[in-house]
């Protein structure tokens, strides 16, 4: 058995040794004069000198060496540099993985409840000295249970593990198990592979070796002649008719076998059967099922297309949400000299379309008050000063909780109609009028296509601004930014002024346009791209997201605050499918983790009896193919690189000695030890040294 | 430690800040454990006549013995006369040591407090002296002067001034006229010849002097292990001590300096009491008993 030193250089600090020495033997006069009344008697002793000191108290000086040896021992960090050593801590215990699939395909006939006697029978192998770490998987691999070896917390961790709705992917699994088994110092790796081995949960891609000497096997619950159908999508189309809004609901199902089949499928709206129908689909092809038209209720409803099939996979129900078109409201403020005309263009542009319609309101700015600004989506100041007094605080706080304002500058709207201390609300100071009559107008030239307004003409012959010609605009300078990133010049004429100039207050949003939107100074209102320009900023400025009718399982729905109805409170409830609760505090729009299957709801805590959002989640779609992946390509992709050999002579023969050293943490106890003895040597020192003063 | 004996602890009395709360509680504890009466030496009952002398006080004629015999007597009574009674403190830098709780300046206001209030139930006039190398504060010796006494005591701050004999005795000799009880409180850091020639001054004029040798028991045994330099409070002077090595002869010097004091304060018959500030007072105050015992008889 050899002893070293992994950094033997501190032993350079054993020269501290001499400390207690040159302490015990030169050091021992005290700096501190004693004070005494009378030096008359101590005068006339006879002086002496000593020039030969001696140890006078062993036991101290020892205990001192002692501590100050065992100190330098410890930052030396020593190690035992022996195979027996090596054996002793490696042991012959085993390091077991197990990946346990929790996909919703796994619900398919028996495979959970095997699944599951599966992992119990490892734990039941495991002897004193293994461990094994539990790993559930779906789309995520999540470690359940901690390298343990106690079948009682094996067993409460494998009881909590549930089947979700997520699809499977070996990927992330493969690549924890692996990460537990690399830093494992026992002899023997071991992983275990319990899944029904789907197509569609293996990509070569995600083949990652498992570090040398890893034994894998697998406990295969797949089904070759396994069969399955589900509802891929449902698709809501909403038409009108009559003045009333409709919905044309339309259902995808697909059939992975290789048999066709013919069943019965039905429509529910708020569990009350709507009509069910007969869908005939062709092996290993899919069939669309369109139900009878029907009303868009008041109030979203949830909808389920479910297949009546033998099969009990959640994938046989598809759930949706009917909700009533909710228009953004927009409010127009104009100036009291506004004529009628100044508007049409506008009006006329948010007149157009239902996706998502617009109900758009005009005031003049004089007449507007604080409560009109209450659930408002989006504010146009046409050509309109800014309003005065409470109402311009009402303003201020309106879009700094969110609201998007937009201010078109025109004739009306000068440097004087814009007070300065109203100027900071849009970031700059409006000027005078630039004329650009002499040259033929000027044109947009300089686009931010990346912003959300722009995105959608960044395609080329996807909308051209620059056919518009302004013979007019007026002048516009930007304040200087304090905080380097709420200001942004999105649109900017071929002279370089500013047309379109945004900035981000709060949570809200201001755009400035500089060219007038009534068709006087310029002819952008003629061309084709000034409806969808409109639209853009509206959808901009009011912060619109279409909301799905329904998501897929592992996605994250966001809720818009001002979706969640009631004002009271700042906590929000979401339930699961399962019926389980999550409070979360609101802070702007609220995110919902859908894991589950089924219909989450979101509402305020305090919000009484409101029905709060619903979200609609359905099973990843590529779930439903039950075909096999063959578990050998699958054991064979994750084979270690090399033969492991015998693993506790390979391990302890591979380890470093930083390695072994780190196993052993002999410095550790060294400390110890020198702590402890400079405890014992403070009590001698106390009792022995006692001077009368 | 009985209730009363309790009182004369010097870290005890280290507690109480009022002096003349604390002498009360000394004196009063410790007179009720004895088995005399109080008040010695106090009487107004008559002696014996004797014949008159010139010098003596025409008032003390007894005017009746003159009618009957023509002849001039005098009446003489047992301790008729209330005694003067000083302290002569000394306060020098020395004085100010204490390896204890309790400092010899502070052991010594103790009882000096004691002495005085002790002295004043006895009708005695009473008066302090404080002094290093000269005097520092003189309060003559009155019947009133309690108040005044035990405030001069209680006023006694620390001095680095170093100590001295022979000039504020000498002083003080000339300026005691009436024949007093002198009670001297120091250590005493001075040859004997020093301090003999000093006391003799005083004793030589009629005086009763008491001496209360106080010391440290650090000065007395030199508990002291670690080598250091040692600092004479009283000069700054520093000195190197190895204390294990001179223990022993300091001790011995230290028990000839007291033997020689004693010894020679007895020839010239003052009483010499020398006290450690780790002893109860009770030692002390029987000391000075015992004295005022033998003083009682005041011709």
């Amino acid at each position: 058995m050899n002893f070293a030193f992994l950094a033997p250089l501190f032993l350079a600090g054993a020269a501290a040794i001499a400390i207690p020495i040159i302490v015990h033997l030169t050091h021992r006069e005290k700096k501190e004069p004693v004070p005494f009344p009378s030096l008359m008697f101590l005068r006339r002793v006879p002086f002496r000198t000593s020039k030969k000191q001696r140890i006078r108290n062993w036991l101290l000086f020892l205990l001192r060496v002692m501590a100050l040896a065992l100190v330098v021992a410890a930052f030396a960090r020593p190690l035992l540099d022996s195979s027996g050593l090596g054996l002793a801590v490696v042991g012959d215990s085993r390091e077991v993985v197990v990946l346990l699939d929790r996909s919703y395909s796994m619900t398919y006939g028996e495979r959970w409840d095997r699944a599951k006697g599966a992992a119990e029978d490892i734990i039941a192998e495991l002897g004193p000295n293994d461990r094994a770490t539990l790993v559930a998987f779906a789309d995520k691999a999540e470690v359940v249970s901690t390298a343990t070896a106690d079948a009682v917390t094996w067993s409460a961790a494998l009881e909590r593990v549930e089947p979700g709705g997520g699809r499977t992917q070996l990927g992330p699994a493969i690549q924890t198990a692996r990460d537990v088994l690399e830093v494992s110092e026992l002899a023997t790796r071991e992983l275990v592979l319990i899944t029904d081995f789907q197509r569609s949960a293996w990509d070569g891609a995600d083949a990652v070796r498992m570090p040398a000497g890893t034994q894998i096997r697998e406990v295969n619950l797949g089904d070759s002649t396994a069969t399955n159908l589900a509802v891929a999508d449902v698709v809501v189309d909403r038409t009108q008719a009559g003045g009333r809004d409709q919905v044309r609901i339309t259902a995808r199902v697909v059939n992975p076998n290789e048999a066709s089949a013919e069943l019965p499928i039905a429509l529910d709206l708020d569990g009350v059967g709507v009509e069910t129908k007969r869908v005939a689909v062709p092996a290993a092809g899919a069939a669309v099922v369109t139900f009878a038209t029907q009303m868009v209720p008041d109030r979203a409803a949830r909808g389920r297309v479910a297949l009546r099939t033998n099969d009990v996979l959640a994938d046989n129900i598809f759930h949706f949400v009917v909700a009533p078109i909710v228009p953004v409201r927009l409010l127009i403020a104009t100036s009291p000299a506004s004529r009628s005309t100044d508007l049409l263009y506008l009006q006329q542009a948010l007149a157009v379309g239902d996706d998502p319609p617009y109900a758009v309101t005009t005031k003049r700015v004089s007449d507007l008050r604080a409560p009109d600004l209450v659930g408002l989506d989006g504010l146009v100041l046409m050509d309109a000063p800014p309003p005065q007094g409470e109402t311009r605080d009402a303003l201020e706080t309106w879009i700094l909780s969110g609201g998007g304002l937009f201010v078109a500058l025109g004739a009306r709207t000068g440097p004087g109609a814009w007070p300065p201390e109203a100027r900071a609300l849009i970031g700059g100071d409006p000027g005078g009028i630039t004329d650009r009559l002499g040259d033929r107008g000027a044109t947009l030239s300089i686009l931010s296509y990346e912003h959300p307004v722009f995105e959608p003409f960044a395609v080329p012959r996807s909308g051209d601004f620059s056919v518009a010609r302004f013979l007019r605009y007026r002048k516009f300078t930007p304040a200087p930014d304090s905080t380097g990133d709420s200001q942004r010049m999105l649109v900017r004429y071929d002279d370089g002024g500013p047309a379109l100039f945004e900035q981000r207050v709060g949570r809200g949003k201001v755009l400035v346009w500089t060219g007038g939107l009534a068709n006087q100074w310029n002819d952008l209102p003629l061309k084709p791209v000034f409806l969808p320009f409109v639209h853009q900023v509206a959808r901009y400025l009011s912060s619109y997201r279409p909301e799905p009718s329904a998501h897929t399982v592992g996605q994250v729905a966001h809720v818009a605050e001002s979706r969640l109805a009631g004002t009271s409170g700042d906590e929000i409830v979401i339930e699961s499918p399962s019926g389980e609760r999550d409070a979360m505090a609101i802070d702007g729009d609220v995110s919902v983790p859908l894991d589950q299957a089924g219909f989450f709801i979101a509402r305020r805590l305090q919000s009484g009896t409101s029905e709060g959002v619903v979200l609609a989640s359905n099973p990843d779609p590529q779930e439903a193919d039950l075909a096999m992946v063959s578990a050998e390509e699958v054991l064979l992709a994750l084979q270690p690189d090399e033969a492991g050999g015998d693993r506790p002579e390979t391990l302890a023969a591979s380890l470093t000695a930083g390695q072994k050293e780190r196993r052993q943490a002999l410095w550790w106890y060294l400390l110890i030890a020198a702590v402890a003895i400079l405890l014992a040597e403070s009590v001698v020192a106390h009792r022995t040294v006692s001077v009368v003063r | 430690m009985s209730s009363p004996a309790r009182f004369l602890d010097p870290t005890t009395l280290a507690r109480i800040s009022n002096l003349e709360l604390l002498a009360r509680t000394v004196v009063d504890g410790f007179i009720s454990g004895l088995h005399h009466a109080p008040y010695l030496g106090y009487s107004v009952d008559f002696a014996e006549h004797r014949a008159y002398m010139p010098g003596d006080d025409i008032r003390r004629i007894d005017w009746r013995v003159f009618g009957r015999t023509d002849r001039l007597y005098v009446k003489e009574f047992e301790a008729d006369t209330n005694a003067n009674f000083s302290i002569l403190f000394d306060v020098s830098g020395s004085m100010h040591y204490g390896s204890g709780s309790v400092t010899k300046v502070e052991y010594g206001k103790y009882l000096a407090a004691c002495l005085t209030y002790f002295s004043r139930q006895q009708r005695d006039r009473v008066g302090i002296v404080t002094f290093d190398d000269d005097i520092i504060e003189y309060v003559p010796a009155s019947a009133k002067h309690l108040d005044v006494v035990l405030h001069t005591i209680d006023r006694i701050e620390p001095r680095q001034r170093k100590g001295g004999f022979e000039q504020p005795l000498h002083k003080l000799a000339e300026s005691v006229n009436r024949r007093s009880i002198l009670v001297l409180i120091s250590d005493l850091y001075e040859d004997p010849d020093t301090i003999m020639r000093a006391l003799s001054r005083l004793r030589y004029k009629g005086n009763d002097v008491i001496v209360f040798h106080v010391l440290d028991p650090a000065e007395v045994d030199f508990p002291f292990d670690e080598a250091a330099q040692f600092l004479d409070i009283e000069t700054g002077e520093r000195m190197p001590v190895v204390p294990e090595k001179l223990r022993t002869e300091y001790q011995g010097h230290v028990r000839e300096h007291v033997a020689v004091l004693e010894s020679r304060m007895g020839k010239s018959e003052i009483d010499y009491c020398f006290v450690q500030t780790s002893q109860p007072l009770d030692h002390a105050l029987f000391s000075y008993l015992s004295r005022r015992q033998e003083l009682s008889r005041v011709r």
